[in-house]
């Protein structure tokens, strides 16, 4: 084994592999950077240039790509709150109000630190976890698949303002989301749900006009009428100490960065969870960490914690993705399914081969992800200074560009005007939600997860009836999601009771 | 007993909801079960919520969500006739992409932004124009192949 995991590392560092694993995170970088263009598109149209290639070149080039548009997609998403991948989205909420209040370089700071610690835990869960995994992935069909996405939703609405009416806004945005996502063609029945007799939506809304929409639009509109730049009227940062504390607040913050890893892995091994659903959970997760109910406040408003957390998952489910992909076959996330492509291109078959005869093609994967995220990280930091400055740029200047890249972004979806439309739509829903307190993350995760929701609750219904309630993994789940919506509730009657105690 | 605008909200959810589940209703077991799963609790969660705001207090003492926070430090009136700019501009921007396609919309969009709304100097505008336009040719078309649909216009007049 440890040969193999020298010979994977040899593998990378031949001048071919490396070069091409550079080449590949110079176009992750510009695609993670462009909103729209996510890291599974550019991977698809990447594919074709990898027939000549050796395995191991192959997997240095794509997975290096990969790697980095996953980190770049944060920088976006923290200096215009327009998420640069869809798996950025959750940095916008505590990295855009940061930005906003002249603390750019120091969120950027905790994103790339917090990426490449959550890259390298994830890349040392995918080394040591092949052998034991199986039966946890074994363990999971679809009524269990189908409630831990319960839960997912369950924990976002943790964000959504405590009390009883904030959680069922919670819920009710969540629920909301699921709903939106049925419109267009039924897949099993063919049936056509919602399209209005409109071509357009019968494939169902993209997920990319809708996201960038939903969270793009609104930042814009409201940069728009602040008039000022998006640090508004502060004098500069000193931007080199704002990125060393950035990077210090991942190392205060370690062990959330850490959970935060684990439940990126985690997610990414799960197959059809993905990236977006992971970085809200651990989003979700870093909120649920706040001592009490007025350290929970913070959140929202720029607090780190917020970037750290979905900087860590973002990354670190990139390995726990390629736990299944390469034992089983069975891809992680859409991505990964592309990849699998990849493997049937260079006369690969996952499965027990990738651990036994292939097992240093394995490891040079593993070591692809360590090395393109360090090499990211710190080409990133030598720039950060000047990236943030962009946030002391007057609104004026920045609007027109942003906008250009949003309906670019999010014309790449399909190709058509409807999706442009769609953006707008949902821009102003957005807004709207903004404007009268209702919460965007459970209605996003809800979408997200929508599809592969509705598979599993069917197949669970067809297949179990009723009695897949009482298996025990998914009466573990429904007790977990019992226990994350009651926990607000819960410090909240803490926090009360300390504030009353502390008055006497 | 007060009606909020947030309220509407709520009742746009209701509405929502109700034709999801009456929609549904003659859809095979397979395509109506989602539908009606999400529908029907999302009727009752903005139902609830909806009477809750309309007989109940102002909010309850929970505290805020976790989310963008909107500038309070504008005078309205000032805010509400931005926004309603900032939204012109972004519907002119899809009818222009609409008549003459991406690869003439952005250069002109961005250029009569700069120079009308932001009310930068011509030699600035255009030199910003000019490198927006090679960024997107660049990126775009040069380097990711990305198609773009000509304009109406263009398609009228066979261009």
């Amino acid at each position: 084994m440890f040969d193999a995991l020298i010979d994977g590392l040899l593998l990378v560092l031949q001048w071919k592999a490396f070069s091409l694993m550079m080449v590949g995170m110079g176009l992750g970088f510009i695609v993670g950077l462009l909103p729209g263009i996510g890291g599974a598109a550019t991977l698809a149209l990447m594919l074709p240039f990898i027939f000549k290639m050796s395995p191991a070149e192959g997997f240095a080039f794509l997975l290096g790509m990969h790697s980095v548009a996953a980190t770049t997609g944060d920088i976006t998403s923290i200096l215009f709150g327009v998420p640069g991948e869809a798996i950025s989205a959750a940095t916008v909420v505590d990295g855009y109000p940061m930005a906003k209040k002249g603390e750019a370089g120091r969120a950027l700071g905790a994103a790339l630190m917090s990426s490449l610690v959550g890259a390298l835990i994830g890349a040392l869960v995918l080394a040591l976890a092949i052998p034991v995994v199986r039966p946890l992935v074994l363990s999971f069909g679809s009524p269990e698949l189908f409630m831990l996405a319960m839960v997912g939703i369950a924990c976002i609405t943790s964000l959504s303002g405590l009390g009883v009416r904030g959680q069922i806004r919670g819920f009710a945005m969540g629920l909301f989301g699921l709903l939106i996502s049925t419109i267009g063609q039924e897949r099993q029945s063919g049936t056509l749900r919602f399209d209005m007799g409109l071509m357009y939506l019968w494939d169902g809304l993209d997920l990319v006009p809708v996201l960038v929409g939903i969270f793009a639009i609104p930042e814009i509109i409201d940069l728009a009428v602040r008039g000022t730049a998006i640090a508004g009227d502060r004098q500069p940062e000193d931007l080199q100490a704002g990125v060393i504390e950035g990077i210090k607040d991942t190392f205060r913050h370690f062990w959330l960065v850490v959970r935060c890893s684990a439940v990126g892995v985690f997610i990414g091994i799960l197959p059809g969870a993905g990236g977006g659903v992971a970085q809200w959970v651990a989003y979700a997760h870093a909120v649920q960490s706040a001592k009490d109910t007025k350290d929970r406040a913070r959140f929202g408003k720029g607090d780190v914690r917020g970037v750290l957390g979905p900087g860590a998952a973002n990354n670190s489910k990139e390995g726990g993705e390629l736990i299944p992909t390469v034992a089983f076959g069975v891809p992680g996330g859409g991505a990964m399914a592309i990849l699998l492509g990849g493997f049937l291109i260079m006369g690969l078959t996952p499965g027990p081969d990738m651990l036994t005869k292939h097992l240093p093609i394995t490891f040079s994967m593993v070591w692809t992800l360590v090395i393109a995220n360090i090499i990211t990280v710190l080409l990133c930091l030598a720039v950060l200074n000047h990236l943030a400055k962009v946030t002391y740029v007057r609104g004026g200047l920045i609007i027109p560009f942003v906008l250009f890249l949003v309906f670019v972004g999010s014309y790449t979806a399909n190709g058509q005007i409807a999706d442009l439309i769609v953006t707008f739509i949902f821009g102003l829903l957005g807004y709207l939600m903004v404007l009268f307190g209702w919460p965007r993350p459970p209605f996003v995760l809800g979408f997200v997860l929508g599809k592969v929701v509705e598979t599993y609750l069917f197949i669970s219904m067809n297949r179990y009836g009723f009695s897949w309630l009482t298996h025990p993994v998914v009466v573990v789940l429904i007790f977990l999601m019992v226990l994350v919506i009651a926990y607000p509730f819960v410090q909240e009657r803490r926090s009360r009771n300390r504030e009353l105690a502390d008055a006497l | 007993m007060r009606f909020k605008p947030r309220s509407l909200f709520s009742l746009m959810l209701m509405v929502v909801a109700a034709y999801a589940v009456f929609a549904a209703r003659h859809w095979s077991f397979k395509a109506a079960l989602f539908p009606f799963a999400t529908g029907i609790p999302l009727f009752l969660l903005a139902g609830t919520l909806f009477v809750l705001e309309f007989f109940g207090g102002d909010e309850d003492t929970g505290g805020p969500a976790v989310e963008l926070e909107l500038s309070t430090d504008v005078d309205p009136a000032v805010a509400r006739r931005r926004i309603a700019g900032i939204l012109t501009w972004i519907a002119g921007f899809i009818v222009l992409v609409f008549l003459v396609g991406f690869p003439v919309a952005v250069p002109l969009f961005i250029f009569f932004y700069l120079s009308l709304q932001s009310r930068v100097g011509w030699r600035l505008s255009f030199t910003l124009t000019g490198i927006a336009w090679l960024c997107f040719y660049g990126l775009f078309q040069w380097l990711l192949h990305l198609p773009f649909e000509e304009g109406f216009i263009q398609s009228m007049l066979g261009i």
